[in-house]
C-alpha cells in the first residue's frame, strides 16, 4: 500500500488533490481510499487529506501516520507546529514542497529526513492560471507522478473532481494543462516501501480528575489568541511604501484581523505574525501605499519583521 | 402524623424554596406546571429571594438556567417528557460546561403517541448526558433529594448538574405528609453556592465552553465529566450522614426493603416501588423469600452497592418502566452488566417492562412476577424481557380497536 | 431631517485599542470579524459574547480566544436565552451584594444569519419580548457558512449555493427572497436595532455608540462579505460590501422603538455592479446573461426605497 499525505491551507486545494489522486489511482483498476480532516477549514489554516492505493482491500483509515508521499502544498506549514508536516517522516519517505528553492535548500532549510523534491507550483499558478489559492490540479498531478500513476488517469480524474467542484470546462481544461506541465516537471524521487514498523503496545495514562477550572473547555487567559500565529497563511504580504501613505487610518479601519496599528505619526503597523494576507488593505488604500509582495522563501521566512 | 399534605409537585417547589436558589427559569408543561406555578407565586411575592422567569421554551429555558449557573447563580427549574427531549441538547452543553443546578424531571410517557402519564424512557433518555440522576419514590424524598442534589452538586470534587426524578401524577398530583425541613437547619446542610471556575464579572474574563479540535482535548474533558460523576458517590455518602445527622432521614444510593433472607429480588425504581412494596409483604406473608431493591442513584450507577445487594440471590428480576424497543429494558442491561463479574451472581436475571404509559401494575402482575421469577431461579435460567399486560387489558385494547377500525359516521 | 452622526464624525475618532486580538482561525478577508472588530471598539471589554453555533465558534477555540472580555458558547437555538440568563444572573447577584455593580457585563450575542434568521428567532423573539437587556449581533453572510455555504433565509434570490444550485429547472440558484429579518425584530418594537456595513465605519461606530444609550434589546445585522462563501478576491470584502450598500440592496438603517430612519442614502448603482464582483452570481452573466433575475432583483430594490421615499419624508 501507498499513503499519501497532502498538507495545504484551506482553499489551497489538498482535499480536492488527494481526491484527484484517489480518482486516479481507481480508475486505474488499484483499490484507492482517500478522506480529509477537517479542522479549522478555514480558507488559510492548515488542512490535511490523506490517499491510500493498494492492489488489495485497505483495513486503514483517516490519518496517516507513517507516510510513503508528503505533499506540502505551502512551504511556510513547515514551520507551522500544528500542522505537523513531517510527522512520521523517515529517510525512506517522499516529500515534495511547493516552492520555488531547491530540495536540498529545502531539505538543509527544514532539516527534513525524508527525500525531497521540490517545483515552485505557486509560480506556475500564478503566470498560467492566473490566479492565487487553488492548486489543486498541480498537486495531484505531481502527487500522481511520484507514485507512478498514468498521466491519463490524472487528466480524467481532474476533469471528475473539478467538475464535481462546479469549475466551468474552460477552467478545468486549462488546469489540465498546467497540471500535465507540473506532472512531467517535477523530478521524481523512487518510493522505497520500507519494512513494517514492529508494533508495540502504548503505555496507557487515565487521566485523574481535576478541578473544573482545568478539567473543562474553559480559557482563563485573555486574548491568548496572539500565540497563535497566522502570518503563514500569506501568499502576498502588504508593503508599505512610507512616501506615498498619506496616514488617512483606512487600513487600519477595514483590516478584519486588527493586525495593523498607527504610529503616532499616523502611519500603518503591520504585524506580520498575525496578517493573513488578504490584501483588503492594499485594496483600500487611496494612496497606493501599500503593495504585496509575494512572499519570500524559506523557514519562517514570513515572520520577518 | 408530621409534616403537611402536599403533592410532589409542591414538595420538589418547597426543595427550590428552601435551598434558596437564586434563578428559576420556567417553561409550563403537564404534569410539572404546578412546580413553576408555586414558584412564580412564591417568587413574586417575595418570600423567595429568586428571579422567575418564563421562556419560550424548554431549549431556551435549560440554556437561560445553565447560562445563570455559568455566572454564579443558584438555579432551579423543572421539566418533564417532550419538555426535557426538547431541550436535551442544552443538557449535555450545561454538564459540560461542569455547571451545577438542579432540574426537576416529572417523568411522563414519550410522544407518540402522545400521552400524558408517567413512565422512565424521558429521564433514562438523559442517561448519558452527564447530569447525575435521583429517582424519588415519596414526596418527602423528592423534597430531600433536591437539597441533597444541590449539595452534591456543588461539590468542587463533582461541578456536575442533577436531575431529581419524579413520577408524573402517581407522585406529582398525589399528596401526602411531607415534613418540611427547618430553613436555618438547611442553610447548616448546603454552603452558599461559591463555584471557582464558573462566574462571569469584568474582573475575571474567561471563556466557557469553547470549541474544542481533535479527539485528544474532547477526550480528556468528557472523560473528566465521567471521573466528576463517580466522585459523586462519595459526595453522595458525605451529604447522607450530614443529611441524617441534621433531618434525621437517610438516603443512600439504593433502598433495600426485606432484603434480609430474601432468595428472589426485584429491582425497581420511583413511585411504582411503593406498590412493589406491598406486593413484597404480601408474598412474604405467604411464605415467599421474596425482596425488593429500588434504585434511587442511576447517575453515578453504584454498581458496587447493588453487586452487594444482588450477589448470592437465587434469581433477580428487573421491572424497567421503560422501553428500548429492540433491546429491552433499560435497567435490565445495566444491572445485568453490573453481575456479569460477580463470583457469585444469581442463577437467573429476569426482565420485565411494565408501567409504560402509567399503566398501572397491579398486585396480580407483581405476584406473576415473583413466580415466573422464582421459577427462573430454580431453572437456573433468566427470562424476559416480558411485557406486563394482562388478558383483561388486552381485550379492553381490542375493543377500542374495533371502534378504531369500525365504519365511519353516516356509511 | 437627514440622519447626523453625533458621535463619530472623523475616522480617527474610531478607538485605536483592539479588543478581538488576532491569531483566530477564520478566513483571511472575513468581513463579519471585520465588523465585530469595529463594534468591539465601541463595546470595549467588559462583555459577555454569547455565541450560537456558526463560523464565530472558531474565534474561540481550545486554547486560545481572541477576546480580552468573557465567552460563553451555548447552542445554534438558544443563544438569546443563554443571554437571559446570564443578564438576569449578573442582576440578581447584583441586587444580592454577591457581586459588585463594577463587575457588571454587557451581554452580546453572536449569531450569524443561520442562527438568527430561523433557529434562533423563537428564543430572539422570547428574548426581546421579555425586554431583555442585551445586544444582539448578526453576521449575515446570507448562508449556512461554516457548513460550506447551503442556502439559509437569508440567502437572496438568484444567489447560488451549494444546496440551490444553478439548474435548468432553477436557473436562477435561490429561488427565495431574503428573509427581512430587521422587519421581523421591529414588529417586536426593541428600543434599538440597527443594519451595519463595515466598510461604513463611522456609521457603524455611531449606531453601536447611540445603542448603548438604551436599555434592553439592542440588535444589529451586520452585512458579512464573505470572500470564501460568495467567491470574490478576499481584498475585495471592502469594495463588495460598499457596493451592496451603493446599490441600495443593503440599506444602512436604525429602529428606534419602532421608527425607521434611513441612516445613508445611495445613489443607487444599477444592482449588476455589485452581482458581477462575486462567484455566486457569475450563473447570472455566463453562459448567457439572466436578464429576467437580474431585472428581478433591481426592481426589488427601486420599489424598497421608492417605499422609503414615501414613508420618510425628506430623508
Amino acid at each position: 500500500m501507498l499513503a499519501i499525505r497532502f498538507h495545504g491551507r484551506g482553499g489551497q486545494g489538498a482535499k480536492t488533490a488527494s481526491r484527484i489522486v484517489g480518482t486516479a489511482a481507481f480508475l486505474e483498476g488499484f483499490v484507492a481510499q482517500d478522506s480529509p480532516i477537517y479542522g479549522a477549514e478555514r480558507r488559510g489554516a492548515p488542512v490535511a487529506a490523506f490517499t491510500r492505493i493498494a492492489k488489495e482491500q485497505i483495513r486503514e483509515r483517516g490519518v496517516i501516520v507513517h507516510p510513503d508521499v508528503v505533499i506540502v502544498a505551502d512551504a511556510s506549514l513547515i514551520s507551522d507546529p500544528t500542522a505537523r508536516v513531517f510527522q512520521g517522516v523517515d529517510d525512506r519517505t517522499v516529500v515534495f514542497v511547493n516552492s520555488s528553492l531547491s530540495p536540498q535548500q529545502v531539505a538543509t532549510q527544514t532539516s527534513c529526513s525524508g527525500r525531497v523534491t521540490t517545483l515552485d507550483l505557486t509560480e506556475i499558478a500564478l503566470q498560467r492560471v492566473g490566479k492565487r489559492g487553488a492548486l489543486s490540479a498541480l498537486l495531484g498531478a505531481v502527487a500522481g507522478r511520484l507514485v507512478g500513476l498514468h498521466q491519463e488517469s490524472i487528466r480524467k480524474a481532474i476533469a471528475e473532481e473539478l467538475a464535481d467542484l462546479g469549475l466551468s470546462p474552460s477552467v478545468i481544461e486549462r488546469n489540465q494543462t498546467v497540471a500535465a506541465q507540473c506532472y512531467e516537471t517535477v523530478q521524481p524521487v523512487t518510493i522505497e516501501t520500507g519494512v513494517p514498523q514492529p508494533i508495540v503496545p502504548v503505555q496507557l495514562q487515565a487521566p485523574i480528575y481535576e478541578p473544573p477550572t482545568r478539567g473543562t473547555a474553559r480559557i482563563s487567559a485573555a486574548a491568548n489568541s496572539v500565540l497563535r500565529e497566522t502570518g503563514g497563511w500569506r501568499t502576498f504580504r502588504p508593503v508599505l511604501v512610507p512616501d506615498k501613505c498619506n496616514g488617512c487610518w483606512l487600513c487600519f479601519t477595514y483590516c478584519p484581523d486588527g493586525v495593523i496599528s498607527m504610529s503616532k505619526d499616523d502611519r500603518p503597523v503591520i504585524d506580520y505574525d498575525h496578517c493573513k494576507g488578504c490584501q483588503i488593505c492594499v485594496h483600500e488604500c487611496p494612496t497606493d501605499a501599500l503593495v504585496a509582495e509575494r512572499e519570500k522563501e524559506g523557514e519562517v521566512a514570513w515572520r520577518a519583521k | 402524623m408530621a409534616g403537611e399534605m402536599m403533592t410532589g409537585n409542591l414538595a420538589a417547589a418547597w426543595g427550590a424554596r428552601l435551598a434558596d436558589v437564586d434563578y428559576v427559569p420556567a417553561f409550563p408543561i403537564t404534569p410539572q406546571t404546578e412546580i413553576v406555578e408555586a414558584l412564580a407565586k412564591w417568587c413574586e411575592s417575595g418570600v423567595m429571594a429568586a428571579r422567575f422567569v418564563t421562556l419560550d421554551s424548554e431549549h431556551s429555558m435549560m440554556t437561560a438556567a445553565g447560562a445563570a449557573a455559568a455566572t454564579g447563580a443558584r438555579v432551579f427549574t423543572a421539566t418533564s417528557s417532550q419538555g426535557l427531549l426538547y431541550a436535551m441538547e442544552v443538557l449535555y452543553s450545561i454538564s459540560g460546561w461542569r455547571t451545577p443546578l438542579v432540574l426537576v424531571n416529572v417523568s411522563r410517557a414519550l410522544a407518540a403517541p402522545i400521552t400524558l402519564e408517567s413512565d422512565h424512557n424521558d429521564v433514562l433518555a438523559a442517561r448519558d448526558s452527564g447530569f447525575l440522576q435521583i429517582h424519588a419514590e415519596t414526596c418527602q424524598e423528592v423534597l430531600d433529594s433536591i437539597l441533597m442534589a444541590y449539595r452534591i452538586a456543588e461539590d468542587e470534587r463533582v461541578m456536575l448538574p442533577v436531575i431529581v426524578n419524579l413520577d408524573g401524577f402517581y407522585l406529582s398530583f398525589t399528596r401526602e405528609p411531607v415534613i418540611l425541613p427547618d430553613p436555618e437547619q438547611v442553610k447548616q446542610f448546603l454552603p452558599p453556592f461559591q463555584p471557582a471556575h464558573l462566574g462571569f464579572k469584568a474582573s475575571s474574563p474567561h471563556a466557557l465552553g469553547v470549541a474544542v479540535l481533535g479527539g485528544v482535548t474532547y477526550s480528556y474533558f468528557r472523560h473528566q465529566m465521567h471521573l466528576a460523576s463517580f466522585n459523586a458517590l462519595a459526595v453522595h455518602q458525605e451529604a447522607a450522614a450530614d443529611f441524617a445527622r441534621i433531618f434525621g432521614r437517610r438516603y443512600d444510593f439504593l433502598e433495600g426493603y426485606r432484603l434480609d433472607g430474601a432468595e428472589d429480588v426485584l429491582v425497581m425504581t420511583n413511585a411504582f416501588a411503593s406498590k412493589g412494596k406491598a406486593a413484597v409483604d404480601a408474598a412474604r406473608a405467604e411464605g415467599r423469600r421474596v425482596g425488593l431493591l429500588r434504585l434511587r442513584v442511576i447517575r453515578p450507577w453504584p454498581a458496587d452497592a447493588i453487586c452487594q445487594a444482588l450477589r448470592g440471590r437465587r434469581a433477580v428480576a428487573v421491572l424497567d418502566q421503560n422501553l428500548s424497543p429492540g433491546q429491552g429494558g433499560i435497567l435490565f442491561q445495566e444491572i445485568a452488566a453490573s453481575l456479569y463479574h460477580e463470583p457469585v451472581r444469581p442463577r437467573a436475571l429476569c426482565s420485565f417492562i411494565g408501567g409504560l404509559g402509567g399503566k398501572n401494575i397491579s398486585e396480580g402482575e407483581f405476584r406473576a412476577i415473583f413466580e415466573q421469577t422464582a421459577e427462573a431461579g430454580v431453572r437456573g435460567k433468566g427470562m424476559g424481557p416480558v411485557l406486563l399486560y394482562t388478558k383483561t387489558e388486552h381485550r379492553e385494547m381490542t375493543e377500542l380497536q374495533m371502534l378504531a377500525a369500525g365504519p365511519i359516521a353516516g356509511s | 431631517m437627514a440622519w447626523q452622526r453625533e458621535t463619530f464624525k472623523k475616522i480617527k475618532q474610531i478607538p485605536r485599542e483592539e479588543h478581538v486580538l488576532p491569531g483566530t482561525t477564520l478566513c483571511a478577508g472575513c468581513g463579519g470579524l471585520e465588523a465585530l472588530r469595529l463594534a468591539a471598539k465601541v463595546l470595549g471589554d467588559d462583555v459577555l459574547y454569547v455565541n450560537a453555533a456558526g463560523c464565530f465558534t472558531m474565534l474561540a477555540a481550545y486554547p486560545f480566544t481572541p477576546f480580552k472580555g468573557s465567552w460563553l458558547y451555548t447552542t445554534m437555538g438558544s443563544a438569546p436565552a443563554g443571554a437571559q440568563g446570564v443578564r438576569d444572573a449578573l442582576d440578581v447577584l447584583i441586587a444580592k451584594g454577591r457581586l459588585s455593580k463594577e463587575e457588571d457585563l454587557k451581554v452580546v450575542v453572536l449569531g450569524g444569519d443561520g442562527s438568527t434568521y430561523d433557529m434562533a428567532l423563537s428564543s430572539t423573539s422570547g428574548a426581546v419580548a421579555r425586554k431583555l437587556d442585551f445586544y444582539y449581533f448578526c453576521y449575515d453572510n446570507e448562508a449556512y457558512g461554516n457548513t460550506g455555504m447551503q442556502l439559509s433565509p437569508a440567502t437572496p434570490y438568484g444567489a447560488r449555493t451549494v444546496t440551490s444550485p444553478c439548474s435548468l429547472q432553477h436557473p436562477a440558484g435561490a429561488t427565495q427572497e431574503k428573509k427581512d429579518i430587521f422587519e421581523l425584530w421591529r414588529a417586536h418594537k426593541p428600543p434599538y436595532i440597527a443594519t451595519v456595513a463595515p466598510r461604513y465605519p463611522l456609521d457603524l461606530e455611531e449606531k453601536f455608540a447611540r445603542a448603548a444609550k438604551f436599555t434592553g434589546p439592542k440588535l444589529f445585522l451586520a452585512l458579512s462579505a464573505c470572500p470564501t462563501g460568495w467567491l470574490y478576491d478576499p481584498g475585495e470584502t471592502p469594495e463588495v460590501a460598499k457596493l451592496a450598500v451603493e446599490t441600495g440592496l443593503w440599506p444602512l438603517k436604525e429602529a428606534i422603538n419602532g421608527d425607521v430612519t434611513h441612516t445613508y442614502i445611495p445613489k443607487r448603482k444599477p444592482v449588476e455592479e455589485y452581482l458581477k464582483l462575486q462567484g455566486r452570481f457569475r450563473h447570472l452573466f455566463e453562459p448567457t446573461v439572466q436578464t429576467d433575475v437580474i431585472a428581478h432583483i433591481q426592481s426589488r430594490v427601486t420599489t424598497y426605497w421608492e417605499r422609503v421615499k414615501q414613508t420618510e419624508q425628506g430623508a
